[in-house]
């Protein structure tokens, strides 16, 4: 059952992901509205797909990685189709769909194993700290995705040669804004789920830092973050370098996640002790 | 071909059979348009008349009840309008008539027959004029249904193809560029140093597209206090405008100097001073006015003015082969029009219908009272008339009732009957005029 709601959501992000990029060749709204309507499709399985999974185990199962790769891509697509609403930046789900579809393929390969929450984990600390950091995270992905856009846009402006694409795209003046807006909501997202994943590994495991690869990698994040927004907000730094940091703090989040629990053993990828 | 019966007609010139001069002569001043246009259905032939005047063409849209009369009256009514002369032989006229006319009038609102393929203010006008003789009452069902149908191809074809996606002027390609940086214009405040047309052609440009504040600088202050007048806009010494600089979002640079108005230091320096918030420099000067390595620099953007030609004829390239598509588009419309105005004039389906079954009736009957029952009675061959007349109308009841319900718009339903029945087997007058 799981499986196949997964399937199902992972079949409408890959639709999503065609619309868009055919998009990206032919950017009509139509095809935009496909893609987003896809998307909702998708969000709205994977949403049924959560309730029957925590209804089952009567615990929002989130401990694995199955489970909270797919929960990823999931709050991204959510992130993106509230962000969307209230923009309109169709171009943003050329990068939202792959990425969501990547996520749910990772979650299916890794298949039920695990979904079941060790003891320890019985906690609502967990459900709260991995949202909340997850949140943060997705909405970092919408932050890669406009500064990836705005570095293409000023290339073209640069170059002085404008392709049929650029006339979709938002002002530069607009993608540096959204750099901000999202940096500002995802910032307090990831510190806050930093902040519980340490209280609740005091409560469990009574210290608060472990050197965990996850909480390395994290914390890098963080950091980086941190002086991109403290830049940001005090030594006017914006454009290219904000796009630029902002895109290298997102490679490192998603190295993580993508290859993150292949090459470390961790907490946060299946050794619970 | 023959030119008689209903037709659609289109007569008038437009910039590429026409000289400015001779347009001009014939142009219809907006205070006589009533009247010309009650003079141009007044004519014999002519039904329905509507007349297009812009700069760049002047045409008159007719039904006409005689397509060869109408083109010809059409043609004197133009040639004789006051202040023009222009005779037959010197003939800037073009005519079009059926599917070629429709065709026209098509591409015409297309903007596809426009010098600037694409520009939007055609369609405008279209509708302007088009509502001048509505209301002058010289418009009737066939032509109304021709410019409706022309806004909705119009339309299909802007939506359909890049036709008018990019802007293809100098002023407008800068408008399109600002836009692409900035977010709203409406905030944004622009520096003009020096003065020239084409200056002043961005100026208005920008203007028009929302852009408030407005410093103007030139050597001679009277100069720019006469332009910063006609703009509403602030003047500045030429001696200060570098103090100004770090206000502005957009420059426009268009002064004869030997040393470039702003180096590549100065912009650096006026960027910091700007806590890095995007800069457009538009350099219309030849030699250059900005030093052409403040586009090294993060945060400004430099184009001279070669570099905006360049992408304005770049995007009239991109039109044109778009253009290719709206022709297809064109081409289908006008057959799907056509075919409504070719069934106008056929014989209303259920008179064909019962038309169709009684020669059928007539011609069996015959053929089978001249051999096999060429020995009935008197009596029994009347008989047998009525027997066959009371079936055909047995049958036909129901479908002609069904079909009377309908009117005569459901096209669905009369066209199955008419393909079913083949009713529309009799060549009727050709109509194409390929």
């Amino acid at each position: 059952m799981y499986q196949s709601l997964l399937q199902a959501t992972a079949g409408f992000y890959l639709l999503a992901a065609g619309a868009f990029i055919l998009y990206l060749f032919s950017p009509r709204e139509t095809l935009s509205r496909v893609g987003q309507g896809l998307l909702l499709a998708g969000f709205v399985g994977h949403a049924i797909k959560f309730a029957f999974l925590f209804h089952e185990a009567g615990f929002p199962a989130l401990a694995q990685t199955a489970a909270t790769q797919s929960f990823y891509g999931w709050l991204m697509v959510g992130v993106y189709l509230t962000v969307q609403f209230k923009y309109r930046l169709p171009i943003l789900g050329c990068f939202v769909a792959p990425l969501a579809f990547l996520m749910s393929l990772r979650s299916i390969a890794l298949g039920d194993a695990g979904l079941e929450t060790p003891p320890a984990l019985l906690t609502y600390w967990l459900p709260l700290h991995v949202t909340l950091a997850l949140l943060g995270n997705a909405v970092f992905a919408l932050a890669f995705a406009v500064s990836v856009v705005y570095l293409l846009l000023r290339r073209q402006l640069k170059n002085k040669r404008m392709t049929g694409l650029s006339q979709a795209l938002p002002a530069l003046e607009t993608l540096d804004r959204l750099n901000k807006i999202f940096l500002v909501w995802g910032f307090p997202f990831m510190t806050l789920g930093i902040l519980t994943g340490s209280v609740w590994a005091h409560a469990q495991w009574g210290t608060y830092w472990s050197w965990d690869p996850r909480q390395i990698t994290s914390g890098l994040t963080w950091l980086l973050y941190g002086i991109l927004l403290h830049g940001r907000l005090t030594a006017g730094w914006r454009g290219r370098k904000a796009a630029l940091w902002t895109i290298a703090g997102f490679m490192i989040v998603l190295g993580y996640f993508l290859w993150g629990d292949v090459f470390f053993l961790s907490r946060h990828g299946g050794r619970f002790e | 071909m023959s030119e008689a019966g209903r037709q659609i007609l289109v007569v008038g010139l437009n910039h590429t059979t026409a000289p400015v001069e001779v347009r001009e002569q014939l142009a219809f001043s907006s205070n006589h348009l009533n009247g010309s246009l009650h003079d141009l259905v007044a004519l014999p032939s002519v039904d329905e008349g509507v007349i297009l005047s812009t700069c760049n063409r002047v045409e008159v849209v007719a039904v006409a009840r005689d397509g060869g009369a109408g083109l010809a009256e059409i043609g004197d009514f133009l040639r004789n309008q006051p202040g023009v002369r222009i005779g037959p032989a010197e003939d800037h006229l073009y005519q079009h008539a059926r599917k070629s006319a429709v065709r026209h009038v098509f591409r015409v609102a297309s903007s596809l027959d426009s010098m600037v393929v694409g520009e939007p203010q055609i369609l405008g006008q279209l509708k302007e004029y088009y509502s001048i003789a509505q209301e002058a009452g010289t418009v009737g069902s066939i032509l109304h249904r021709l410019f409706h149908r022309s806004f909705s191809v119009a339309k299909r074809v802007r939506q359909g193809t890049g036709i008018a996606s990019r802007p293809v002027s100098v002023g407008s390609v800068a408008v399109d560029l600002a836009k692409r940086i900035f977010d709203r214009l409406e905030e944004k405040t622009v520096m003009v140093i020096g003065s020239g047309v084409m200056g002043e052609s961005l100026v208005r440009h920008l203007v028009e597209n929302g852009v408030r504040g407005l410093m103007i600088t030139n050597r001679t202050f009277e100069k720019a206090v006469e332009l910063a007048d006609r703009f509403e806009a602030s003047p500045i010494r030429f001696e200060d405008y570098a103090r100004y600089l770090k206000l502005a979002d957009v420059v426009i640079g268009s002064v004869e100097s030997e040393v470039a108005l702003i180096t590549r230091e100065t912009a650096a320096e006026v960027l910091r001073e700007r806590k890095q918030d995007n800069m457009f420099l538009i350099d219309l000067g030849v030699p250059r006015n900005f030093d052409p390595l403040i586009n090294g620099l993060d945060n400004v953007y430099l184009y001279h003015i070669d570099d905006l030609t360049d992408v304005a004829r770049e995007n009239l390239k991109g039109r044109e082969s778009e253009a290719d598509k709206g022709e297809l588009i064109v081409d289908q419309e006008v057959e799907t029009f056509y075919r409504w105005f070719a069934s106008l004039d056929q014989v209303p389906t259920i008179v064909a219908l019962k038309q169709k079954l009684e020669q059928i009736r007539q011609g069996e009957l015959r053929k089978s009272l001249e051999s096999n029952l060429k020995d009935v009675s008197e009596r029994e061959r009347k008989a047998i008339e009525d027997l066959t007349a009371a079936m055909i109308n047995k049958i036909l009841h129901v479908p002609l009732t069904r079909l009377k319900e309908r009117p005569d718009e459901d096209a669905a339903y009369h066209e199955t009957v008419r393909v079913l029945f083949d009713l529309d087997k009799e060549p009727g007058p050709e109509r194409d005029d390929s």
